[in-house]
């Protein structure tokens, strides 16, 4: 048995839409130790966002195993995988996807909401992880009144506010400019060095090279004569 | 997720939808206010006649042919079995009561009164001189029917105050003549107005000598449907209830008849209303199923809308149950709004305006039934679309568009 922190064995994610079956993922086995800085790379279609959702716990594959921490995490049931993604999982997405009816701070505390234990720390946290992503004057503000930038910042304080061990970032800075990338990938850098596990997923080559691994997908396979 | 979080949630959400949460809620305002005032209506009415039957005078017992359980089903259950009350009855228990009564026979029917070309729909009540006494009815010009009236079937009446102002507006019918069923009987008293009594209402009567019944009108031979038999001393009406039935019960051999108190009697009349009411509840509860409809399917369109939402929070841990309790708070709280927005029109528009045309009585329990029952409709129907909310894939929410 392998001490990865997370072990991939296998893995398909099979989609069969009006008798055709597309092979998403068509057996996937990667193993990313604790504290890796990952970039996913591939052409559009390959399967990146199909592996981040697995890995994330917000999917299951069709077949295969996933190891995470030593548990076998295929086949837990919803609520299971809810608090995986709770407690050990930050998402950051290419949309943002923060709440457009709560302020950047309700949005950065939303997942407390969803922890077992209340942590009676949560605001002040979430307003410390606003600071500390250069937003400590917006966090009354709702996400339309912040840049693509801004928003994206909110994100990532919001994926911190569980102190999860894993970082899943899909094309984080897929929206922005170069300017808003820059300090993006800054912030994923410190944070790594902080002892994060981050795994993101870009299309462009400039920002997969500052990661420490590159893990290349192609047709629902990693390209293993690119893996470096 | 604490309950204060998800409350301020579920305001926010309705809130961002102010027109459409409104014109949900209106569905289960006019549900609301349906059931509250329904009930209001009946329990005014029982009220009402519960009031009349106190009014009538507290000494005063019902006698009726047949035993009680028959009495609210009618006439036809009485001349069925047989069971008559007969002036020979009467004539026995006036002798032999030791205590002090007064002892009024009466028969109604319905008639309708004519004079020239205004016909109206009253009542006609044979009875005797003492009718007048028994049931308080006053004489507001000309004079009450006497002894004499019944002993030689005149053809004198004494009409109520609205039979006057109809056939006789702006005059009297003092010592004019009034047709009915062809005949002409002359007014020979004016009572004063009385409104309604249990027996119907006495500003629509005609009262004719009991004699003329039988012999003009067909009525049964020496059959008395409704004697009121008042006890001159109040404090006395259990004792002469029981004696009226010892006098009866060895005349007849059996107890064919019931004599009924104000107690009885508002018993039976209010188990009557009782079950009217809650048959007026039910159309009301009607009208609040489809407010509950009305929800469930605004909930299903916030759903809908609400896809990417639903996967953010599912992203960021909610479990199913977290979800669920998500928009059933919110359904409920769209019903538990539209139920007290309900109470409050329906109080108002109760005694603002309904209270003219007909008696009303809003009542604690009809407004705590109202609020609760409302919100249960909100659980209801909000079950559906929640489970269905709650049950959606992470991913799938999340790619959602
Ligand atoms: N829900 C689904 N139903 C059917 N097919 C799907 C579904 N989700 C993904 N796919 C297919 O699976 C394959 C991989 O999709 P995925 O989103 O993982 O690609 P990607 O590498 O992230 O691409 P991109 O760079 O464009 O985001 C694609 O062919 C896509 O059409
Ligand atoms: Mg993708």
């Amino acid at each position: 048995m392998s001490t990865n922190l997370i072990q991939l064995g296998d893995i398909r994610k099979v989609y069969t839409i009006g008798g055709v079956t597309i092979d998403a993922l068509a057996g996937v086995s990667i193993g990313i130790d604790a504290q890796e800085f990952v970039a996913i790379m591939g052409p559009s279609g390959s399967g990146k966002s199909t592996l981040m959702h697995i890995l994330g716990c917000l999917d299951s594959p069709t077949t295969g195993t996933y190891v995470l921490k030593g548990r076998d995490v295929s086949g837990l049931k919803s609520d299971e995988l809810a608090s995986i993604r709770n407690r050990d999982m930050g998402f950051v997405f290419q949309a943002y996807n923060l709440l457009a009816q709560m302020s950047a701070l309700e949005n950065v505390m939303l997942p407390l909401s969803y922890a077992n234990r209340t942590v009676n720390v949560g605001k002040r946290r979430a307003q410390e992880l606003l600071e500390r992503v250069g937003l400590k004057d917006r966090m009354k503000n709702r996400p339309v009144e912040l840049s693509g930038g801004e928003q994206q910042r909110v994100a990532i304080a919001r994926s911190l506010m569980m102190d999860p061990s894993i970082l899943l970032a899909d094309e984080p800075t897929g929206n922005l400019n170069s300017i808003g990338a820059r300090q993006i990938l800054e912030i994923l850098k410190e944070l790594h060095g902080e002892g994060k596990t981050i795994i993101y997923v870009t299309h462009d080559e400039s920002i997969g090279n500052q990661a420490e691994r590159v893990i290349r997908l192609k047709d629902g396979l990693v390209d293993a004569a690119k893996d470096n | 997720m604490d309950l204060r979080d998800s409350y301020r949630n579920a305001t926010r959400a309705i809130l961002a939808a102010r027109m459409r949460s409104f014109l949900t809620m209106l569905g289960i305002v006019i549900g609301i206010s349906a059931v509250i005032l329904l009930l209001a209506v009946g329990e005014g009415s029982k009220r009402d006649i519960l009031a009349q039957i106190q009014g009538s005078g507290s000494g005063n017992l019902f006698l009726t042919p047949g035993a009680q359980s028959s009495i609210l089903s009618g006439p036809r259950a009485t001349r069925d079995t047989g069971a008559k009350i007969t002036m020979d009855d009467l004539k026995a228990i006036e002798t032999k009561v030791t205590l002090p009564i007064v002892v009024s026979p009466a028969n109604t029917i319905g008639i309708a009164v004519k004079s020239g070309t205004v016909t109206m729909a009253g009542s006609g009540v044979f009875a005797t001189q003492t009718y007048f006494e028994v049931n308080n009815l006053q004489i507001a010009s000309g004079r009450q029917l006497m002894a004499s009236d019944v002993n030689n079937r005149t053809r004198n009446v004494v009409i109520g105050a609205n039979v006057n102002t109809t056939l006789f507006p702006g005059g009297s019918a003092l010592g004019k003549l009034i047709r009915i069923k062809g005949m002409s009987f002359r007014v020979v008293g004016i009572a004063a107005s009385k409104g309604q009594s249990f027996m119907g209402n006495a500003d629509n009567s005609v009262i004719l000598p009991l004699t003329v019944g039988e012999k003009s009108f067909g009525m049964p031979h020496d059959t008395i449907t409704m004697t009121t038999i008042k006890s001159v001393n109040p404090d006395d009406s259990a004792l002469v209830a029981r004696q009226i039935t010892d006098v009866l019960t060895r005349l007849h051999h059996k107890t064919d008849f019931s004599v009924l108190d104000q107690k009885s009697l508002t018993t039976l009349f209010s188990s009557a209303m009782d079950i009217f009411t809650t048959l007026l509840a039910a159309i009301g509860a009607l009208s609040l199923l489809v407010g509950g409809i009305g929800i469930m399917n605004i909930m299903l369109v916030s759903v809908t809308e609400r896809t990417r939402e639903i996967g953010i929070r599912k992203a960021l841990g909610a479990r199913e149950r977290d979800i669920l309790t998500q928009f059933l708070i919110e359904s409920s709280l769209l019903s538990g709004i539209g139920g007290v927005l309900g109470v409050l029109l329906s109080v108002l528009s109760s005694n603002l305006i309904i209270k003219r045309f007909l008696p009303t009585a809003v009542t604690t329990s009809s407004v705590i039934l109202a609020v609760g029952f409302s919100i249960a409709v909100g659980v209801f129907f909000g079950v559906y679309p929640a489970r269905k909310a709650a049950r959606l894939k992470p991913v799938e929410a999340l790619r959602y568009e």
